[in-house]
């Protein structure tokens, strides 16, 4: 994408400027605001129970962003994150429900389930070279559809007495944080360090910065291509399986409704990076804003209809303040670059 | 001469050339191949889907996927091929949903005259295509990702309008297009021939057109030639926009309402028969008749299968596996002209 080859000249060339800090800073400010704002409206905002709450409804977000994170990282997009959770769920309470497998294994098959979506999507992509955007757009339809055969249409499957450690999963606490949330921020750490300090990491950011340049590096895109589109699947498949042993309940199709906000968070996690460029504590900033947007919104007392409206364009603003931003920069960096060819 | 030609030519080489032209002809008609194989198909088994019963109806149900098609062509048209930055729109049926949902409150709810209702429809889609002009040309955001925004932004929106409810319609005008005949077919039928006669003179025949298939086949070359990119650009999605609000016209007539929902179906069946009537074309790119025949088809397809007694979630299916082999087909082109 062009955003990741502007950003990475963008930062060569900007490197001070109390400007450049102001701008990179205009969604932070926002997310500020909005936060000031919520806070005086509903005297409940404010509470350490309601701050856990928007910890806890972040989770599942995340988890979805951070395997967006990569994938977009690598130069590409995968609308089929979604399909992928639902196949962690489905798979999981099948194997738990119909098989009778124990739930650890359950849960092996329900990351299975997610691989089954990547391997789709990495066959599509890397053996017969169809674009990202229209492979996993086809994946996210027949994925639809398959549940949809699968469950008679697209019924719910009920597991109430699901076993206590599978439960325990999402539900538990230790420590007084949720299990939830120490997985999640685990499985942050993976990815931060991964994508920071690993050579796996700097490989799949010089891909998605210039494809043809890191092939003459001598990179196995490909290879590396494929690697990402099934982790990202495995690891939607990961928000999967949390949300069934929070909810105990698999509705079919309900991964959509993290697509859209999965990349916005990812989008606006870059506009904030010094590159601008995806990483994973700009996604987890992402996430925490548009978490924060959803139980405020609801505190405030906004009926069901008008918040879906609201969540919708504040996330287009959010995205084109975040584009701004990350275009302007780019601008200021030629203009400094060629001032600099003149000295 | 051909005779003269194969005797001297060695065996192998025309083994090569005629295997190259099937693979050419397989990768290029594919897509439609398939689909008439299964129409086929499901002819055999089914009686009732050859008859002209049917077959009209299938033509009234393709009329309001087609008239959105002729939008979202426009858009790919202008944008390029290319998935991420080049164009679509998938707020579209979004759009259209919306226009729908504004037409049916004005006239159920508040009594507007049908004239000023659509005006306010098509309002409403010009300003989301402006928005979605602004979001791709001025502010540079990938094209799905701004329009993914605005597709959740404007379903939130016709929630809000409709209260998440069927409005039914009885207006005069609606109640014509759906029950009318001119000239022996019916209107909806009628007004998509007209409405894709129309798209066509604009994307493929007049100045606009040009720069529009100019800056979508080369955005340098047009850039180099004096075409302002950008603003041909945000005209494809203006365009589309208001052709998607009229749209709402003919989803109307056949609901005899707004449903709330219906921008998803809408969704999956645009952009297949949008990518699929690039194979009616002969260099094989999207086009604004070829949008037209490919919503046909889909649209014969789905009621082939429904009378075949095959349930939605497998039509569904059905129609994911035909996106996936019209794009790997076109991937395939796409290598083999490189």
């Amino acid at each position: 994408m062009t955003v990741g080859i502007r950003g990475s000249i963008a930062a060569r060339m900007s490197r001070s400027g109390l400007l450049d800090i102001a701008l990179r800073g205009a969604f932070i400010i926002m997310f500020a605001l909005l936060f000031a704002m919520f806070s005086v409206q509903s005297p409940n905002f404010l509470t350490g129970s309601n701050l856990v709450n928007i910890l806890e409804g972040s989770a599942i977000l995340l988890v979805v962003a951070l395997a967006l994170t990569v994938v977009v990282l690598s130069g590409g997009i995968d609308l089929s994150v979604g399909v992928a959770l639902d196949f962690g769920a489905w798979f999981t309470v099948v194997a738990m429900l119909s098989w009778g497998l124990p739930w650890h294994v359950a849960v092996l098959c329900g990351l299975g389930g997610g691989a089954l979506i990547g391997v789709l999507n990495a066959v599509l992509i890397v053996v017969l070279r169809v674009t990202p955007f229209l492979a996993t757009l086809g994946t996210f339809f027949i994925g639809r559809s398959v549940q949809q055969i699968g469950t008679n249409g697209g019924a719910n499957i009920n597991y109430r007495n699901a076993p206590e450690g599978f439960q325990q999963l999402a539900g538990g606490s230790t420590f007084g944080i949720p299990n939830e949330v120490w997985i999640v921020a685990v499985l942050a750490l993976i990815f931060y360090v991964g994508l920071t300090r690993s050579t796996l990491g700097r490989r799949i950011d010089a891909m998605g910065v210039q494809d043809s340049a890191a092939r003459v590096a001598g990179l196995r895109t490909r290879r590396y291509r494929a690697l990402v589109y099934i982790g990202s699947a495995v690891v939607a498949s990961i928000a999967g399986i949390l949300l069934l042993s929070g909810l105990r309940i698999y509705t079919p199709l309900s991964g959509f409704s993290y697509l859209l906000d999965g990349i916005a968070a990812v989008f606006i996690g870059a506009s904030i990076h010094r590159h601008t460029r995806p990483n994973v504590v700009g996604t987890i900033i992402g996430v925490l804003f548009l978490s924060m947007l959803n139980v405020g919104l609801d505190l405030v007392g906004i009926d069901f209809n008008t918040k879906a409206a609201l969540r919708g364009v504040v996330l287009v603003v959010a995205l084109a303040l975040a584009f701004t931003v990350s275009r302007y920069a780019y601008r200021r960096a030629t203009v400094a670059a060629a001032s600099g060819k003149e000295a | 001469m051909t005779t003269l030609t194969a005797t001297a030519l060695p065996r192998r080489l025309i083994d090569r050339i005629t295997r190259q032209s099937v693979q050419r002809f397989a990768l290029r008609r594919g897509p439609i191949a398939v689909i008439l194989i299964l129409l086929g198909y499901l002819a055999t088994q089914s009686p009732l889907v050859l008859s002209s019963n049917n077959l009209w109806s299938s033509l009234v149900q393709a009329a309001p996927i087609a008239v959105v098609s002729f939008g979202l062509a426009l858009v790919v048209m202008g944008g390029g091929n290319d998935a991420v930055n080049g164009g679509i729109d998938l707020s579209l049926p979004a759009s259209a949903a919306l226009a729908t949902v504004i037409i049916a409150d004005q006239l159920t709810h508040i009594g507007t005259p049908f004239v000023l209702a659509l005006g306010l429809a098509v309002a409403a889609a010009l300003v989301i295509g402006g928005v979605n002009a602004l979001l791709v040309s001025r502010i540079g955001l990938p094209p799905i990702l701004a329009t993914l925004g605005t597709y959740v932004s404007v379903v939130g929106i016709s929630r809000v309008v409709s209260q998440n409810r069927r409005i039914n319609v009885d207006d005069p005008v609606i109640t014509w297009v759906r029950d009318a005949d001119i000239l022996g077919a019916p209107a909806p039928v009628v007004l998509m021939v007209v409405l894709m006669a129309l798209v066509w003179l604009l994307g493929h025949r007049s100045a606009l057109g040009m720069r529009i298939q100019a800056s979508g086949g080369s955005r340098d070359a047009a850039e180099a030639a004096g075409i302002n990119v950008r603003r041909t650009v945000a005209y494809t999605y203006v365009l589309a926009s208001v052709i998607a609000g009229v749209a709402a016209v003919l989803l109307l007539a056949r609901g005899s309402g707004s449903s709330p929902g219906i921008d998803e179906q809408l969704l999956v069946d645009t952009v297949l028969a949008t990518f699929v009537g690039a194979a009616f074309s002969p260099r094989n790119v999207v086009t604004v008749p070829g949008a037209m025949l490919g919503a046909i088809l889909v649209a014969l397809l789905s009621n082939a299968l429904i009378l075949n007694r095959v349930s939605n979630s497998w039509v569904d299916g059905w129609k994911g596996v035909l996106i996936l082999i019209v794009v790997i087909a076109a991937a395939f082109q796409t290598r083999e002209r490189k």
